[in-house]
């Protein structure tokens, strides 16, 4: 992870080109800077003042260059420890919370830095009893436990775009519609494969239009493949997933013929109905009454799932968390080693897992509106990548190259 | 200055002392007795500080701290081997009216021997003994613009082995011993600089006391000497080998009084 710090640095450090040089020396060590302020001295006499933060690569790199920079009068600003509190009450943060970025981050307790674990955003920091620094949402503090306060003795990685040969590096917007969608299938699938290499999970979050535009066999193919590790959805996708499979329509409409089924607006109703009469997916699948489709793969390969309800769900299928407390804890804890997200066709979730995703987890966010990468975005999740395109072709084409 | 009663090679905090080279005091207080008389000769006023046998380093009273007017700031040394000089340079300022404005506790600065009037200011030197983070508080104490100037060659520990003012516009320097910032610095800072070869430098030319149109100097290389004197500067070598031997030279061996900031 990334180690940042800021030094101070006084004198009559123009005239003496002093300020140069400390710059100098830092992109020398590989490291980069950001001025944060500089107080230039009115008179002759008096000295200049510049503060200066640094980010290096790593821990070792920002000590060695710290002793360096110490040698021409650049000391670290002390921030001093973090400040912490008892929460007092369960669920109820103590006033001047610390409230967390997606970002790295870490901790001063005792003079030392502690990694925070699990980055989220908008959550707050407890320090266990062992030591360990790890985001917890308000909603999980229980009394006694001890939460950062304030900013002193916080400090945060800045965010890195991935370098490499990447879609990130062709892409200067965040969000297009003018790319060449066949490069950035090639790229989407290669940082798949490399993220499956190196251990990673891969997470899938799905929009009921995946199934309306034809996608859902593409998705399953993906799943069945292996490719997939974990699914976040909603009712609705589940539903016409299976509605797909087993009356052949998405919300009615025939997936073949494109036609309105008779009777057809009902069919999801009667496959949800089913499916609460079996008591859960897993055993419709295993009785036989579905038997493809995304869900069946997910249930075939033991890949985790989380369908998050709404006040608008249909049934819902038994499987559904109607608390929506409940569904991002499961979530939350389903995302531990997740560094690759495609986001297809949602909106909903797609914040809702942008939401609980570190900055450092790739994210793509297929969608045919540009609104939902850019909402992303406004929500803190920088790392979103924004395919604007059909998502039944991209995906399509994604599990033609990697399936 | 400080006679040489008790000076001394009894240590090593610089690459020129070697403790199994001996001193000898006769010829030393001999050479000190000449650079005194020299001094004096060129209208210098000398005053002298009782030696103490425990610091044998306390001749070398440039380093003593920063002399403005009526203030003396005391130095604040690297080695503990001269820490013990400061007591001794506070009280005799002190006796003598000063006011003593101190240096911050956690900052190293050794006085005049890395601090030089020149351009509207001090020049001061860092890295061997002195700290970058301490001229800025030889700023505030003295109110003087005080330029930084990295040293670079530990044979040159001190700024006045690479520096020697010699009036408004002159002085005779000694890039070896500087950075290469420093070196702009100082290129933009002496509008008629004498450029010492390095050779030259590593024979501490550049640590020459100046009084008037004299030059007093450890050694003068005939190149140097018809420079100093085509500037109307007359040049008076003083042999001081047997300091040398500590690593220090005429300059030194003397603290200005006379300094205004």
């Amino acid at each position: 992870m990334a180690a940042v710090d800021v030094v101070e640095i006084e004198g009559h450090i123009i005239d003496s080109l002093t300020l140069a040089k400390v710059m100098d020396v830092i992109l020398a060590a590989g490291a980069d800077y950001r001025v944060v302020d500089v107080a230039i001295g009115r008179t002759n006499a008096d000295v200049s003042r510049a503060r200066i933060e640094i980010t290096a690569a790593d821990e070792d790199t920002l000590d060695a260059l710290l002793a360096e920079l110490k040698v021409h009068g650049a000391n670290r600003t002390d921030s001093g420890d973090a400040q912490l509190a008892d929460v007092e009450r369960d669920g109820v943060l103590p006033p001047g919370f610390y409230s967390t970025t997606n970002l790295p981050t870490s901790v001063r307790i005792e003079g030392r830095w502690v990694d925070v674990e699990n980055p989220e955003m908008d959550c707050a920091v407890v320090l266990r009893a062992d030591g360990r620094a790890r985001t917890y949402p308000m909603h999980r503090v229980r009394i006694g436990d001890r939460v950062v306060v304030g900013q002193d003795g916080v400090r945060v990685a800045p965010f890195e775009r991935p370098r490499g040969a990447s879609p990130f590096e062709f892409m200067t917007s965040e969000v297009s519609s003018e790319k060449p969608k066949a490069l950035l299938v090639q790229d989407v699938a290669a940082r798949i494969t490399r993220a499956k290499a190196e251990g990673g999970k891969v997470l899938a979050v799905c929009g009921p239009a995946v199934i309306h535009t034809g996608a859902g066999p593409a998705v399953a193919r993906l799943v069945g493949g292996g490719w997939v590790d974990v699914l976040f959805a909603g009712n609705g996708f589940a539903a016409h997933d299976i509605e797909s499979n087993v009356m052949g329509t998405s919300l009615g409409v025939s997936l073949q013929g494109g036609l309105a089924a008779d009777g057809g607006h009902a069919n999801h109703l009667r496959v949800i109905n089913e499916v609460r009469r079996y008591g859960s997916i897993e055993a419709a699948v295993d009785a036989g009454y579905v038997d493809g489709g995304v869900m069946f793969e997910c249930v075939k390969r033991g890949v985790p799932f989380v369908l998050g309800g709404s006040v608008r769900d249909d049934g819902p299928l038994p499987d559904v968390y109607t608390n929506v407390v409940e569904a991002a804890d499961a979530m939350r804890y389903l995302v531990t080693g997740v560094t690759v997200a495609i986001m297809l066709a949602s909106t909903l979730h797609a914040i809702a897992s942008g939401n609980l995703l570190p900055a450092g987890v790739e994210t793509y966010c297929v969608d045919i509106n540009p609104a939902v990468v850019t909402k992303l975005a406004d929500r803190g999740s920088h790392q979103a990548l924004g395919i604007v395109t059909d998502v039944g072709l991209f995906i399509a084409e994604l599990a033609d190259v990697l399936c | 200055m400080c006679p040489p009663e008790h000076f001394g090679v009894l240590y090593e905090i610089n690459p020129w002392m070697h403790t199994e080279v001996t001193v000898d005091l006769d010829k030393a207080r001999a050479q000190w007795d000449g650079l005194v008389r020299v001094l004096r000769d060129a209208g210098a006023t000398v005053d002298v500080m009782d030696p103490h046998p425990d610091l044998p380093d306390l001749v070398f009273t440039a380093n003593a701290g920063i002399v403005n007017g009526a203030q003396f700031v005391p130095a604040r040394f690297r080695h503990p081997q001269r820490q013990g000089e400061t007591a001794y340079d506070v009280e005799w300022f002190s006796a003598r009216g000063y006011q003593v404005d101190e240096l911050p506790v956690d900052v190293r600065h050794e006085g005049a021997g890395d601090a030089l009037p020149f351009g509207a200011g001090l020049i001061s030197g860092y890295r061997f003994r002195s700290d970058a983070a301490a001229h800025a508080h030889v700023s505030r104490l003295t109110g003087a613009a005080v330029r930084s100037i990295e040293l670079a060659d530990e044979r040159l520990y001190h700024l006045d082995l690479t520096l020697c003012p010699l009036d408004e516009r002159r002085a005779i320097v000694a890039p070896l011993g500087w950075d290469r910032y420093g070196r702009r610095v100082m290129e933009a800072v002496v509008a008629e600089p004498l450029v010492l070869e390095d050779d030259e430098a590593l024979a501490f030319v550049a640590n020459s006391v100046v009084v008037g149109s004299r030059v007093v100097m450890p050694s003068c290389p005939p190149r140097v000497g018809r420079q100093l004197e085509a500037w109307g500067f007359e040049v008076a070598v003083v042999p001081v080998d047997e300091f040398l031997k500590a690593g220090g030279g005429c300059r030194c061996l003397t603290l200005a009084l006379d300094v205004t900031l």
